[in-house]
């Protein structure tokens, strides 16, 4: 299991570090090592996310295997994403994201949150939530390569990023599409794991306030890009302000884990 | 041995005006090429004729500076272009600086812009028109194919082909990096300058769904239409057509700016921020400088572009030292292989004549034995063979040493004279 963790880690790194190289122009052949790597990587995670389950640390056992499993799933839908699309320059935001959910997720003490702890509801919350970060990751991340390309684009810089990227509108589309599919799945995880706390009858947490922005975010960029036309920029940056938000709930989550 | 030699005259060594004489039309191609095949010293050739070259592929029976010599001779006689005018353009090649030559023109490497595909294109067109004539035969026709060979290598290995060299290229080009495929866009031309024309026609050739002009006047903006294959609009229509488009072209003549930042501010807001692409190729421009900050606008002004047009070529010639290796490279392999093809000739007389006698002395052992030869009459045709074959050999190795060691070398037979070898 560690042997499996290990490998992943190390595997997604050199990952991450070709498509870097990539990026920063180095050499053009280094995308195709990270495309290639990338599968490898996936396969000896879910190698390792298997063993994990078979240990009886499976995905919806706890918080912190829900992180670990999120990692997996990005990368996994990233992969979805990959096939119709050329994005080689998206790899260089989605692996270093998966890798530190990762890693989070293995930093952080095992806990007494157990399977006794979740009820059915609650593994269905943090299941869902899972899946609904791991595409917002996805989200953001393009979003994050949009804003970067933009901002080269606009200021008619057109080596490096804007020629090694990916065209504008399909980050902008792949986003939207991303945020589109996330946005059911994390409405019925808050409202799922919002009874499932009412249950246990645990007060107010400051991370309810924050999912609530996150989920706010969500909701106004959808509204807003039906509406109003938002798209580009606008949408971009709200994708991250909505990621960032969901993401300090997990952190808050974990921090708990932590503590307790 | 058969060589190639190239003569021709090219954007290096002459100016517009001549090359323009010298060029050959393509109806001409075809008699040029049986009149230049027929003469006596040429055994293959090829005629390559573009806007800034015209070249002469030849292989040489015996006498390489003769068959240029004819060629040269030949150029000033088929065009309306006096010797001497020509003579002083004109370079040429013979043979592994010939075969050097033609890989470099196929890979783009003698182009005027380095890296540029069209040059590989023509040279095909003119490998089709030879191979139709009949003029090519086997050293020169698998130089070509070789080249085309190298030329397909240099574009995979080296980048010399990357960044669009050229104004309007740039202009897809970026269109490309906004919109990804520009199949199904729309694409207002404002003005009608040929810089416009030529980028709308590049955008066609991507698939864009629907080409608009608009010109102040409508005949103008007919005319375009009608060559880009494109559809005029009344001027009147700009801020519904800027609205709907995706891709713009302005090139106008006029002395103020026409889109300025409130029309653009208007046309975002219409299109509900839809991207924008615009290119400004006039001067002085069409496109206010404030109205491509606005968000979901790329405005790019002929400046930019040029910019990137310089930016690509240096890259481009950065590349171009691999490129030369790889194009070194090829060329001695294709030397060598010139070589071997020298010695088919000489291994096919010597089969044949090796044959001939044998099958003339086994008539005369028939002839003399009957269906049933005896064994002493086997042993006889045998020796006679050998005797035969071994004759005018022996005789020549008698008078040359060179020869013996030769002969050495080729039956393998072993150990040399003590006296001469070994220190």
């Amino acid at each position: 299991m560690d042997f499996l963790f290990a490998a992943t880690a190390v595997l997604y790194a050199l990952c991450a570090a070709t498509s870097f190289a990539y990026l920063a122009g180095v050499s053009d052949k280094a995308a195709l090592w990270s495309r290639r790597l990338l599968p490898l990587a996936f396969l000896v995670h879910t190698a390792e996310i298997g063993a994990r389950g078979v240990a009886g640390l499976h995905p919806v056992s706890s918080v912190r295997e829900a992180v670990g499993f999120a990692a997996w799933l990005l990368v996994g839908v990233f992969l979805l994403a990959q096939l119709r699309r050329r994005l080689d320059a998206v790899i260089a935001f989605v692996v270093p994201a998966a890798l530190v959910l990762m890693v989070a997720a293995r930093m952080t003490p095992v806990g007494d949150t157990g399977i006794s702890g979740l009820g059915v509801l609650g593994r269905i919350h943090i299941s869902l939530a899972a899946v609904g970060l791991a595409i917002f990751a996805l989200a953001t991340a393009v979003a994050v390569l949009y804003l970067l390309e933009e901002r080269q684009l606009k200021r008619k810089r057109i080596g490096g990023m804007v020629r090694r990227g990916t065209a504008l509108d399909t980050l902008d589309r792949l986003a939207h599409r991303c945020v589109q599919l996330g946005f059911p799945i994390f409405t019925v995880s808050i409202i799922c794991g919002a009874v499932w706390s009412a249950r246990l009858g645990a007060g107010f947490r400051p991370e309810y306030a924050i999912a609530a922005v996150a989920w706010a975010a969500f909701a106004a960029l959808l509204v807003a890009r039906v509406t109003a036309g938002w798209r580009g920029r606008r949408a971009a940056l709200l994708t991250i302000v909505g990621f960032a938000a969901a993401l300090a709930v997990m952190g808050a989550y974990l921090l708990r884990a932590a503590l307790d | 041995m058969a060589e190639l030699v190239v003569v021709g005259l090219s954007h290096h060594t002459a100016p517009v005006d001549v090359r323009e004489k010298l060029a050959f039309p393509e109806e001409t191609v075809a008699l040029a090429l049986k009149e230049l095949g027929a003469l006596p010293s040429i055994a293959e050739v090829l005629l390559l004729s573009t806007c800034n070259r015209v070249e002469v592929y030849v292989t040489a029976r015996d006498d390489a500076p003769r068959a240029a010599a004819d060629v040269r001779r030949y150029l000033a006689a088929a065009r309306p272009v006096a010797a001497e005018v020509i003579e002083t353009h004109l370079y040429e090649r013979l043979g592994p600086a010939a075969v050097k030559h033609v890989f470099r023109v196929a890979s783009s490497l003698d182009s005027l812009v380095i890296g540029e595909p069209q040059i590989l294109g023509q040279l095909k067109a003119a490998h089709a028109l030879a191979a139709e004539a009949g003029s090519l035969g086997t050293l020169l026709g698998r130089c070509l194919e070789r080249a085309f060979g190298v030329a397909k290598r240099v574009r995979s290995e080296t980048s010399i082909a990357r960044g669009a060299a050229s104004v309007s290229s740039v202009a897809v080009d970026l269109a490309q990096r906004v919109f990804g495929e520009l199949e199904g866009k729309q694409v207002l031309v404002i003005g009608a300058g040929k810089m416009s024309s030529l980028a709308a026609r590049k955008l066609a050739d991507e698939g864009v769904a629907e080409l608009l002009v608009i010109n102040r006047s409508p005949e103008k903006a007919a005319a375009l239409a009608a060559e880009i294959g494109g559809k005029a609009r009344p001027w009147e229509s700009l801020p519904e057509l800027l609205a709907a488009a995706d891709v713009v072209i302005s090139s106008t003549g006029a002395q103020r700016p026409i889109i300025d930042r409130a029309l653009m501010k208007q046309t975002v807001k219409a299109r509900r921020h839809r991207p924008l692409f615009v290119i400004d190729i006039a001067v002085p421009r069409d496109v206010e400088p404030e109205a491509g900050k606005l968000d979901g606008v790329y405005l790019f002004d002929i400046d930019d572009l040029e910019r990137v047009v310089a930016e690509n070529r240096k890259g481009r010639e950065r590349e171009s030292s691999t490129a030369e290796h790889i194009v070194d490279a090829e060329a001695a392999q294709f030397l060598a292989w010139q070589r071997a093809q020298a010695a088919v000739p000489v291994i096919k007389e010597l089969r044949e004549r090796f044959q001939g006698v044998a099958a003339a002395e086994a008539q005369k052992a028939i002839a003399a034995a009957g269906a049933s030869p005896s064994p002493e009459a086997l042993q006889r045709l045998a020796e006679s063979i050998v005797a035969k074959l071994l004759h005018k050999p022996l005789m020549a190795i008698k008078q040359d040493d060179g020869l013996a060691q030769a002969a050495r070398r080729l039956f393998d037979l072993g150990e040399t004279k003590p006296e001469k070898e070994k220190p």
